[in-house]
């Protein structure tokens, strides 16, 4: 069940459990406010620059950290001479391995713990020393400054070598981090009856982290109480990773993150600089902020990992898919980050499939550690499993939206028991989609164009989704303060991650309490002042938080209604809570503003408090999704002009249809720099080192990399199983099948399949010279 | 980070010549990349002379023989939207309309743009490469999916990234050079350094030498004149294969060929085949089949770049098409 995944965003976290609320309140049927095209709460405070970030924050006494780090994919630290760094102006404190603050201070990769500055390191980039001073620049200068004699040691950053038996061994124990396997059915049986079966292997490149705000934060101390302003997508990591590798109690450690600008994955917990930065801010005595440089996320704040997969299905003329065999193999990088993780799981689960195999190793390579990436494994395995869905298609000369239509599942096979979803929306997903693109008409006029074989060929495909996780559920807290005046806080432990969530939870608490959004100030991100909230990450937040938001508002009704029906002098059960007002039921003339209530009168304040229910027993929460793609290719040249694309999803209700489009249009975007443009291109052959570390080198898609036609057509099936919202996530399959959709336009377009991403002008005239010598 | 250097902003050209003469001095002038070679150690200089308060060498103008002289401050937008130059030689604007993003054309100079430093990632990144100093081209063994396929001798395979100067190249243009020893023209083609002649320099000019002004020639009746660029996104990109053609027509007939590529080689590589299996023909299915094996018939491809000789016949048929299609209309 969904609820019992093992999920990446609450790995390795303490999760504490919340009282079951039992039952829950009813499902909306009409909402006023929620699911109205709402302008962002915090619209003006981000557009006007007002909006503080943790990289604007600026303390009194305030000093600048920088880190040395490893400028070898392997090596020993030997020594480290901080003589002439230490001297140098404006320096107030220098850490290494071999300072005493160092000392039995451990950092987590996952499961394995290492030491915070480990003399053994395993990527180019890893943490050597670090320096803080009174500038940025004198903290730099110093870092570079520092004299450190390296024993460098063999290294292998190329995963598809690293199980080899002459590599070396990046941890002692060997390159195969993990095996897994996954079966059900027969596959031999399946491929034995098929009528075609066809095998390929893909390849997907390494994608780094590129959020707009760096990485890093402030740290400041007070007496023994730490405080830490971080760009984060979940301040309760923060807290509790800094409190364990620094052994305080969480009431010693404050996180706090108001504002975010974007992370993808890679800030779901902070990284070694946050700790370093409270080390030093201690030993320094004085407030340190450290933001990583662009090259330093490159090398250390997380990727996508490149993978290979091969993949072997069977199909029926009929289109019956009657096995799939999958085997992938990926790296997490020097340590443990999931290098495989979820790669699989479309190939598990997306369509009916009685015979399914798979098998994914993870292994280690010396190079930064991966992170969870928008959707992590999804929109990989999209790019294997939607081709070779096309590539069946082809064979059985089905139309490719008919072949997935016939096998959409209403039950998750890949899960014990089989239970079923809530709701499956991927059946709309692909019908409205195809009518909405007009997919049959396009394919006529599309032939026609391509028949006058100029050196311009078109091409249209689709893909579809669904994603693992994206129900929500426990642990949230959330409290509702009801000012006397009649306004309100929503206090709230979530970051936004820049998705809308404080609005949404606006427009939830506006609609429950029948006030105006406006009227509610949200409180959120901060351990000292919000309850505990798990990160933003997993398309979780609003099936998480929206529930808990509505359990607050009903929980301060409730407390209203009782304070109402002594003013009134009328039994409580029989009020109303109507708009701001309540009413007795009998006599409509008989009324009270909550306003006028009189024990919020004289306490100034009053309290709901909501706690996030379980999710629906022996059912499985899943957002699903199809994207739709038309692109000119210049079979010259290689370039690839994408016309247009539409983005289908079944998220459940939509809460807020500006937000839910940017959503969907942020997620196609990075798709296509996934399709395209984005690679890590590490130097293999010589020195292992990262080749492409700025903006210029690293491609990300551009502004004329995206088509001006971007068409978002949410399926908004009610599903009140799903929590008291209807709402699922959405931030991640808005990027799942993109890639694969763009692939499989591509391949209408030249006739040739590309299996190796991104698609690059220079990997088109490579395929299609291929085709022409071959 | 950045070393420590001194800045002055002379108003004066003599004034400017005679700061730069005085020390190891960087030249600023639209800034676009100096800060980013300071940092990254590719200029090693402890003295900023900016030439950015010379008006006098801002601004395109007519010649009185009907050519153009453009001032090297001029900006890569002004040149892009200049009227005379959109008129005399479209492949110019075209060209520069094609540099980086709009905000580096807002910013960037013609000055700049052909003094440019490499690209490569292995010079701009922390290897000790043979351009600056060390004993080791590590593109050629190494990640060489954006280097030259031609003129790079196995010995540094960098792309020069400039985009008007193939153009300019190709145009016949002078640059007019102002230095320690006076002035001195030099033809746009003669400008940038081979690897076989200097690795370390990617410019014929002496150190205290600036580029005051760009000469071009005026245009020939028949003038036909292109540029396009091929790139891995469609902004903010070098050219993986780029061509800048200037052709004299008589009819369907070319008269005289210039072809020079971008993303080709380590200076703005003139494709002498290819002319020669132009000039003399009309623009035939058959003539362009020819120029275009001809033209990438001496490239010596490295291992990830095989893909630019398919490339570049690709775009420069497509290119010489474009030119038939033009002449007829």
């Amino acid at each position: 069940m969904a609820t019992r995944d093992k999920i990446y965003y609450t790995e390795g976290l303490p999760v504490p459990e919340t009282p079951d609320l039992g039952t829950q309140p009813a499902f909306w049927k009409k909402t006023d406010l929620v699911g109205k095209p709402i302008p962002r709460v915090d619209a003006y405070e981000r557009v006007s620059g007002t909006a503080v970030y943790p990289s604007d924050i600026l303390l009194p006494n305030m000093i600048y950290a920088a880190i040395l780090r490893c400028p070898h994919p392997h090596a020993r630290v030997k020594k480290i001479d901080i003589a002439e760094a230490g001297k140098m102006p404006g320096v107030r404190a220098v850490i290494t391995g071999d300072s005493k603050e160092a000392k039995g201070v451990k950092w987590k990769y996952r499961d394995m713990e290492v030491p915070l500055f480990d003399s053994h390191c395993r990527f180019e980039g890893e943490v050597v020393a670090a320096v803080a001073a009174d500038s940025w620049y004198q903290a730099r200068d110093a870092a570079q400054a520092i004299k450190v004699d390296y024993e460098v040691l063999p290294f292998v950053v190329d995963y598809e070598r690293s199980l080899d038996v002459s590599v070396p061994r990046v941890q002692e124990k060997g390159n195969l981090l993990s095996e897994d396997t996954y079966s059900r059915g027969d596959v031999e049986k399946g491929f034995a009856e098929a009528d075609i079966v066809l095998e390929q292997t893909y390849h997907t490149q390494c994608e780094l982290h590129t959020p707009l705000e760096l990485h890093g934060c402030v740290a400041n101390w007070d007496g023994d109480r730490l405080t830490v302003w971080e760009s984060s997508q979940g301040v309760f990591a923060v807290q509790s990773r800094v409190a364990e590798a620094l052994n305080l109690p969480l009431s010693k450690v404050r996180a706090s993150g108001h504002y975010m600008g974007g992370g993808f994955g890679s800030k779901l917990w902070p990284g070694k600089y946050t700790v370093i930065s409270a080390m030093l801010a201690r030993k320094a005595a004085r407030p340190v902020k450290m933001l990583l440089s662009r090259e330093e996320t490159y090398l250390c704040a997380g990727n996508r990992p490149a993978g290979t997969m091969r993949i072997k299905a069977g199909v029926r003329k009929d289109g019956t898919i009657t096995a799939i065999d999958f085997d992938c193999i990926g790296p997490s990088g020097a340590y443990p980050a999931g290098g495989v993780q979820l790669v699989d799981w479309l190939a598990r689960d997306l369509y009916l499939c009685a015979n399914v195999r798979t098998r994914g190793r993870d292994v280690l390579i010396n190079a930064g550690p991966a992170r969870p990436f928008r959707a992590p494994g999804h929109p990989q395995g999209a790019w294997a499993l939607e081709q070779m869905i096309d590539e069946l298609a082809k064979a059985i000369d089905m139309d490719p939206v008919q072949l997935r239509l016939k096998n959409v599942p209403l039950k998750s096979q890949a899960r014990e028991g089989t239970p079923p979803y809530t709701s499956t929306g991927l059946r709309q997903c692909l019908e409205k989609g195809a009518e909405k693109f007009d997919w049959q008409a396009s394919l006529e006029r599309i032939r026609k164009f391509n028949e006058q074989n100029n050196h311009l060929r078109r091409g249209i495909g689709m893909g579809a989704c669904l994603w693992v996780a994206g129900g929500g559920g426990p642990p949230s807290t959330v409290v509702i303060k009801l000012f006397r005046d009649g306004s309100i806080n929503l206090n709230m432990g979530a970051s936004d991650i820049g998705t809308g969530t404080k609005t949404i939870m606006a427009q939830v608490a506006a609609e429950e309490l029948g006030v105006q959004p406006a009227i509610i100030q949200i409180e959120n991100a901060d351990t000292a002042t919000t309850q505990y909230a798990t990160p933003s990450g997993g398309s979780k937040t609003v099936p998480t938080e929206a529930p808990t938001v509505r359990n607050a508002a009903i929980a301060l009704k409730q407390e209203l209604l009782a304070a109402a029906a002594e003013d009134m002098e009328v039994p409580e059960d029989e009020l109303e809570y109507i708009g701001d007002e309540i009413i007795w039921s009998r006599d409509a003339a008989k009324r009270l503003r909550i306003t006028e209530v009189s024990r919020l009168k004289k306490r100034g304040v009053m309290i709901g408090t909501g706690y996030r229910g379980p999710n629906p027993a022996d059912k499985v929460v899943n957002p699903f999704a199809a994207h739709f793609c038309e692109l000119e290719v210049n079979i010259l040249s290689g370039e690839i002009n994408i016309i247009r694309f539409l983005g289908v999803h079944d998220s459940g209700r939509v809460m807020n249809r500006m937000t839910f489009d940017n959503q969907v249009y942020g997620g196609i975007v990075m798709g296509i720099g996934f399709g395209l443009t984005e690679s890590r291109q590490l130097d293999e052959r010589q020195t292992g080192r990262l080749c492409n570390k700025n903006w210029h080198d690293y491609k990300l898609p551009t502004a004329m990399d995206v088509p001006l036609e971007i068409t978002s057509l949410p399926i908004e099936l009610d599903d009140p199983e799903s929590n008291n919202t209807g709402a699922k996530g959405l931030g991640e399959p808005v990027t799942i099948p993109t890639a694969a959709a763009i692939a499989n336009a591509l391949c209408m377009a030249t006739g040739v399949r590309f299996t190796r991403a991104p698609v690059s002008p220079m990997e088109v005239v490579r395929k299609l010279s291929e085709r022409k010598e071959g | 980070m950045l070393p420590k250097f001194s800045y002055i902003r002379p108003d004066k050209l003599d004034q400017a010549v005679a700061q730069i003469q005085a020390g190891n001095a960087a030249i600023h002038a639209g800034g676009t990349d100096l800060l980013g070679c300071l940092r990254e150690r590719i200029i090693k200089s402890e003295k900023i002379v900016s030439i950015s308060g010379l008006e006098k060498l801002r601004g395109v103008r007519e010649t009185v023989e009907g050519g153009l002289r453009i001032g090297a401050l001029t900006t890569i937008t002004g040149m892009a939207e200049d009227p005379l130059v959109r008129k005399k030689y479209p492949g110019l604007a075209m060209a520069a309309s094609e540099v980086a993003s709009p905000q580096l054309r807002n910013q960037g100079t013609l000055g700049g743009n052909l003094c440019q430093k490499p690209r490569c990632w292995y010079y701009r990144g922390e290897f000790h490469c043979l351009r600056k100093g060390g004993n080791q081209c590590y593109a050629i063994e190494g990640e060489n999916q954006f280097h030259a396929i031609f003129g790079h001798d196995n010995i540094c395979v960098i792309t020069h990234p400039s985009d008007t100067a193939p153009v300019l190249s190709a145009l016949g243009a002078k640059v007019q050079v102002i230095g320690p020893g006076g002035g001195r023209n030099i033809a746009v083609a003669d400008l940038h350094v081979p690897p076989r002649d200097d690795v370390r320099a990617e410019t014929v000019l002496d150190q205290g030498e600036i580029i005051t002004h760009v000469d071009i020639p005026p245009p020939p009746a028949g003038l036909y004149t292109s540029y396009r660029k091929v790139r891995a996104r469609r902004s903010w990109d070098f050219a993986l294969a780029g061509a800048a053609l200037a052709l004299v027509m008589d009819g369907d007939r070319v008269v005289r060929a210039s072809i020079v590529f971008s993303g080709a080689a380590p200076v703005p590589w003139r494709s002498r085949e290819a002319e020669q299996a132009l000039a003399g023909n009309t623009l035939s299915d058959d003539t362009i089949d020819k120029v275009c094996r001809a033209a990438t018939a001496g490239a010596k491809p490295l291992r990830e770049n095989r893909y630019k000789v398919p490339m570049f016949r690709g775009m420069l048929e497509e290119e010489l098409r474009k030119a038939r299609l033009q002449e007829k209309a």
